[in-house]
């Protein structure tokens, strides 16, 4: 049976944590004994000049794809998200020239595809593994010290128990797994007092609340991906009252969940503008693109106010209305002015914004819209078509 | 059992600095530090005596286990290097900060818990250092009315009754019932979960919708039941509620996110055909109005001419 990967990741990090110089991915590949199960220790194989030249370039940024992706394309540089499909280039131009056999080479490349996952997916878990340059002038990896060590850090219960709470929150496997691995760094690295973790229901709550972050949107991941690493993405998307959906081209800045939806500002690269995106709007897959941004993120993105204003909540003027006593207590409740009219009715002076008409319509023959004659003349237009049905 | 060997990397990894320092671990200490189960620490010390700096060099792990404490035999012999404590991942920083942030925006958080939050946040940003960085890509707000949550959080800390007056949307009325509250959570809104006394039964209120409360002396006493599992989202009808036909034209189309359904059917002019399922269809009448020429209920018929009945009822007011 072949090695679990997890076996194969942790011996290729602990091989890179403990080595006192950079290492080869020769020498890699021959210390791990999952590789050397797969693909032969490769020290027998017509190995050597080539390869140097065709792992260099392109290789630091590959990272997060989640896609295999392999580079290295003899000596070329590389964008590292090709055109965001799964980007698979080889086999070096220089390893072919040497004249390897087709096995080999096969061989080769195959290896070569698992040790960049491998090397990603140990960078995901926030190892940094830089990529010199030896003393031979062979790539060479290494895992330094100093930069892959947590600086200290020290929490008393009260703040470990709210980072305990913070970790349970999400409800969306990734993230939810990553608040689990910093947590567990933490303890490893003496940062938690003993028993900070309470289990689930655990013994001492934060408040008594539960909160919890759904992302059930199958756009989340590989947006929040993109927005990590700042790469353009393209997706179909429905706009709320649209028949169809519309590709749309976006760099990616931020996400934000309000009302347990997700929302992500971007820019729009057809429309020149920053657009928000519900999305639970994007129909189909997210797909990466390759370069850079072209506008500067700024500083302050506010995705709340757009979605507010989508809901109705921007304010702009006041509406006068009469409401059946006892009915309507969200309209009661946002009121700026309430009179009784003693007939069983009441005057109320309310907020007006874009969907305002169609709330009032909500209520039925319990509200009369008053003042401005728009909006009277609005619910009157909504009325109509539901009394015709 | 699935295993991701991502995240079972990530717990070794973990897992080896902590073992070093704490010769002859116990091991239900550390499934409990780590969060996981006895049988995945043990699953986790089965693979790591297969690790090591490079498996030629007869240098591997040499973890073992007699099912209660947990040795390594030559954590000296393997340097400090492959052992020291391992900086967080952008992700790690990301779910940690992120969750930490919303929640201790929620108005009416205990105060005292609002500090530790704000403490432990400001000390992971340290501690992560660049990787803390993407953590503002991404942000989340939940909605709270801090008074009302504040009177919830102390009713279920002292285990009191509650007095509510509440709003219920389907049928525009604010009832008052006295409820003994069993879990507050928060998801996008904020609810409390409670035992109502009024209908005997287990309800969820949503903490806006409370107009007003009082905590009561009377001691909270739920019957014992399973807090409902809301990873399935909080709307959950059952196979046996009626169904109700709703068409929407291509303005209309959001009732198909708002209200989850069995089916939604694409129609020829961009709008859609959605069936749902609710215990109580009278209290669609109002989606029927607001979606006024964007929509319409088609069945049941009842329904629809309620709706209709209601917007020729609204209509006479305006002598239209």
């Amino acid at each position: 049976m072949a090695i679990a990967k997890a076996e194969r990741l942790m011996n290729l990090a602990l091989c890179l944590l403990g080595a006192r110089r950079p290492l080869t991915k020769r020498e890699l590949r021959a210390s791990i004994e999952a590789y050397v199960e797969a693909y032969g220790s490769g020290e027998a194989a017509a190995y050597g000049s080539g390869e140097a030249a065709a792992y260099g370039s392109g290789e630091a940024a590959a990272y997060g794809s989640g896609e295999a992706a392999a580079y290295g394309s003899g000596g070329t540089a590389t964008s590292a998200y090709g055109s965001g499909e799964a980007a698979v280039r080889g086999p070096g131009g220089a390893g072919a020239a040497l004249g390897r056999g087709e096995g080999a080479t096969g061989t080769e490349e195959s290896f070569s595809r698992m040790f960049e996952r491998d090397k990603d997916d140990l960078r995901e878990l926030g190892l940094v593994i830089d990529t010199v340059e030896n003393l031979d002038g062979e790539t060479a990896y290494v895992a330094r010290r100093d930069s892959n060590r947590l600086p200290p850090v020290t929490l008393d219960a009260a703040e470990a128990t709210a980072l305990g709470l913070a970790a349970r929150v999400w409800q969306q496997a990734r993230l939810a797994a990553a608040a689990s691995g910093a947590l567990q760094k933490l303890h490893a690295a003496g940062g938690m007092p003993p028993g900070a973790i309470p289990e689930q229901g655990g013994e001492r709550q934060l408040s008594t609340l539960e909160p919890h972050i759904p992302a059930r949107e199958a756009a989340f991941e590989p947006l929040m991906l993109a927005c990590r690493d700042r790469r353009p993405v393209a997706f179909d998307y429905r706009k709320s009252n649209a028949a169809h959906s519309e590709k749309r081209h976006v760099e990616p800045w931020t996400l934000e969940c309000w009302r347990g939806h997700w929302y992500l500002a971007g820019w729009d690269r057809e429309r020149q503008a920053e657009r928000v995106f519900r999305l639970s709007r994007i129909t189909g897959p997210v797909r990466s693109r390759a370069a850079a941004f072209t506008v500067p993120v700024p500083d302050q993105v506010t995705v709340r106010e757009t979605v507010e204003r989508w809901a109705g909540e921007g304010a702009t003027s006041t509406a006068r209305i009469r409401l059946r006593a006892g009915a309507g207590y969200p309209l009661r409740a946002r009121a700026l002015h309430t009179r009784e009219l003693g007939d069983g009715w009441d005057e109320l002076e309310i907020p007006y914004g874009h969907g305002l008409d169609a709330w009032l319509v909500e209520f039925g023959p319990d509200v009369v819209a008053l003042e401005p004659a728009e909006l009277r003349a609005d619910v009157i237009e909504r009325l109509r078509a539901v009394a015709q049905g | 059992m699935a295993v991701n060997a991502i995240d079972q990397t990530r717990r070794m990894l973990s897992l080896v600095t902590y073992l070093k320092d704490r010769p002859g671990a116990r091991v239900e200490e550390v499934a409990r530090a780590f969060g996981i189960s006895a049988d995945e620490l043990i699953s986790d010390l089965n693979v790591l005596p297969m690790c090591g700096t490079s498996f030629r060099g007869g240098d591997l792990l040499e973890i073992d286990t007699d099912g209660e404490r947990i040795w390594w035999r030559n954590a000296e012999a393997l340097g400090s290097d492959t052992a020291q404590p391992l900086r967080l991942a952008a992700d790690e920083a990301t779910a940690l900060l992120v969750a930490a942030r919303a929640v201790a925006t929620l108005p009416g958080l205990r105060e005292s818990d609002r500090d530790a939050l704000q403490r432990a946040v400001a000390k992971l940003e340290t501690a992560a250092g660049e990787s803390a960085g993407a953590s503002s890509r991404l942000s989340v707000t939940f909605e709270s009315e801090g008074g009302v949550f504040a009177d919830v959080d102390r009713a279920i800390a002292e285990r009191r009754r509650l007095w509510i007056r509440y709003y219920s949307p389907a049928r525009d009325e604010l009832t008052e019932r006295e409820v003994d509250p069993i879990r507050l959570f928060a998801v996008g809104h904020t609810y409390v979960e409670a035992w109502c006394r009024l209908s005997e039964a287990r309800r969820t209120f949503r903490l806006d919708r409370v107009a007003e409360i009082k905590l009561l002396d009377e001691r909270s006493d739920p019957p014992p039941i399973e807090p409902r599992d809301l990873s399935a989202g909080l709307v959950q009808p059952a196979a046996t509620d009626p169904e109700v036909v709703v068409e929407v034209g291509p303005g209309g189309r959001w009732v198909a996110e708002y209200y989850p359904h069995d089916s939604a059917e694409e129609l020829p002019d961009g709008g859609l055909r959605i069936t749902l399922r609710t215990p109580d269809p009278a209290s669609l009448r109002r989606l029927a109005l607001r979606l006024g020429p964007d929509g319409r209920i088609t069945a049941p018929q009842e329904l629809a001419e309620s709706a209709r009945d209601a917007a020729r009822k609204a209509l006479a007011a305006y002598g239209a």
